[in-house]
């Protein structure tokens, strides 16, 4: 629909630049480094607390960076706020209550040079039935809608969104990101982040994972899940040897019940080869794909491991990253 | 600005349809005049008391509208994050409190001008024109300072907070700037004289009395203006990076 330029080809809409952000002796963010480029669908997954909101506020101007560089549009992060090119929706923002939904959003409209009429967005978002109602008098699935207005109305080019969904149901949810994908598909940039992680893998072409305010992994949704050995292989297995099974080659995490073992491989063919060159004859053999929610899992408990191995200063030598076993309620736990 | 503007248009919508800031501003002046301010034969200030009453019952309603209505809102929508929704668009910064005082300016005229009808029609004070201009604006430019006062109070307290701190000032402000009864030559008016409040009702009625204004009035007033204006910008700097 509309290709007017969105971004300078080739240079990056957003770019931060081993940004660093300390809070007492916290570091919020620390040293992360990424591109965005336009067009993008980028999703910022992390647990709570990992990091995603101090990095969007300094993305959006709110807060300084203590070290490190961002970018946007080429510029510092206040011009690109204030030249109307971006458009955000936090979960801290608010709205001015005591109008109707369709005054605040023709309001907004009116602080961005080339808004979108405020009856199409109004349209896009969702909430043309309750354009009447006042602000202060919305369900929390409205609210967040018309939070979203807000952070379209000015037509940008850049859309920021912090767990947009959160106090939507299903229904709403879907909805949501029917709307959003039409937004994308006029060539905008955009980032959201999120810990619904069927979310990102539905809606983005590229997943940045972000623990502890470090970019742990940055690719799209298969390459995430290929990287934490997002495979399973299952199967029944009498007198097991744990010793044996930890060797089997691209295994990255191993769970033992009883004679059923479970294994989260990287290459679930050639572990399963190894084990039946080993003379091993499994039963009930099964091979599933694992969901991005526990590859994202493995790469955050993988993180925190190593974080906490750093502290009892060496690991041993020769011990493969990410190579684990892990007591089955111990799994069942992170699962949840 | 058009921007602005139109924010201010909003603010002042939303002032207008608040109940609470109508009846400070508006209906408890009135309601005060019509009760108290037809004692035809006591004096203040040199001037009728009805006349008096009348400089008295409008500056109440006028500063107390800015004081209350825009503290108690800003800290509000501090606290809810429409402040940080703003700061995510493209209006230029300090738009908002730009705002947010034309609007109080804007919601004070009417509260102004009732109080002084009420006063030529019902109390039956009597003045040439210019004098009943010069006592309206007196009274509508005196009272902006609690403007400004408004904006460091909502920048630097909770909403919970907000409500006791500028009741004090209120109250303060109205009894001891002596507009809800003369101040007495002696400590009273001693106190009182160097408040802003007491400064701008001295202003009527020196204006109906002689038609002259007191040097020392206006330095008053411009003197605590500075003050809270200060007192703003210094709250509104702190809160820069926790909005």
């Amino acid at each position: 629909m509309d290709q007017r330029g969105r971004g300078q080809a080739g240079a990056p809409v957003v770019s931060f630049d081993e940004v660093s952000k300390v809070y007492g002796n916290v570091r919020a963010v620390d040293g992360l480094s990424l591109d965005l480029r336009q067009g993008e669908t980028v999703a910022f997954l992390g647990p709570n607390g990992a990091g995603k909101s101090t990095a969007l506020d300094m993305l959006l101007a709110l807060r300084k960076p203590t070290s490190g560089r961002i970018r946007v549009f080429g510029g510092d992060p206040y011009a690109g706020v204030k030249s109307g090119r971006v458009g955000a929706m936090l979960q801290s923002g608010g709205l001015m209550p005591e109008v109707t939904v369709r005054e605040l959003v023709a309001l907004v409209a009116g602080f961005h040079p080339r808004p979108l009429p405020a009856g199409q967005t109004l349209q896009r978002a969702g909430i043309a039935d309750i354009a009447d109602r006042r602000v202060d008098r919305l369900s929390g699935g409205q609210t967040q809608r018309v939070r979203f207005a807000l952070a379209i109305v000015g037509d940008s080019d850049l859309i920021v969104l912090d767990e947009p969904t959160a106090a939507m149901d299903v229904e709403g949810r879907q909805a949501f990101w029917a709307n959003m994908k039409a937004e994308v598909a006029e060539g905008r940039t955009l980032l959201f982040a999120t810990h619904y992680l069927e979310e990102a893998d539905s809606a983005a072409d590229r997943i940045l994972v972000i623990n502890k305010g470090r970019l742990l992994a940055d690719g799209t949704p298969s390459e995430i899940k290929k990287r934490a050995g997002a495979r399973r292989l299952s199967f029944r297995l009498d007198r097991v040897d744990e010793t044996f099974l930890l060797g089997l080659p691209a295994l990255v995490n191993l769970e033992i019940r009883h004679d059923l073992v479970q294994i989260q491989s990287a290459d679930t063919d050639r572990t399963l080869y190894a084990l039946l060159d080993a003379g091993y004859r499994p039963r009930e053999v099964d091979i599933s794909s694992l969901g991005l929610e526990q590859a994202f899992l493995a790469i955050t408990a993988e993180d925190n491991r190593a974080g906490a191995a750093g502290q009892e200063t060496a690991a041993p030598a020769g011990q493969t990253a990410g190579y684990t076993r892990q007591h089955h309620d111990q799994a069942k736990e992170m699962a949840r | 600005m058009k921007a602005t503007l139109a924010l201010a248009r909003t603010e002042t919508l939303r002032l207008s349809r608040n109940k609470r800031y109508l009846i400070f501003s508006i209906a408890l002046p009135v309601m005060l005049y019509l009760v108290f301010g037809k004692q035809a034969s006591a004096t203040a200030y040199g001037v009728q008391f009805k006349a008096f009453y009348m400089v008295g019952m409008a500056s109440v309603g006028a500063f107390s509208g800015a004081l209350t209505g825009n503290a108690q809102r800003i800290s509000q929508e501090r606290k809810d994050g429409w402040i940080r929704q703003l700061r995510l668009t493209a209006l230029p910064p300090g738009s908002y409190v730009v705002a947010k005082i034309i609007a109080s300016m804007a919601t004070t005229v009417p509260s102004i001008a009732i109080v002084l009808a009420l006063g030529r029609f019902y109390g039956g004070v009597q003045l040439a024109g210019w004098k009943w201009l010069a006592i309206g604006a007196a009274i509508w430019l005196g009272t902006m300072t609690f403007a400004a006062l408004a904006v460091a109070i909502g920048y630097r307290f909770m909403p919970d907070t907000v409500q006791p701190v500028t009741m004090f000032v209120y109250f303060l402000m109205s009894i001891l700037g002596g507009l809800w009864f003369p101040l007495s030559n002696g400590i009273l008016r001693k106190i009182g004289q160097v408040l802003p409040t007491y400064q701008v009702t001295r202003i009527g009625t020196d204006v109906i009395a002689s038609g002259t204004v007191s040097m020392t009035s206006i330095v008053t007033i411009l003197a605590w203006l500075a003050g809270f204006i200060a007192l703003a910008v210094l709250a509104v700097r702190n809160t820069a990076e926790t909005i």
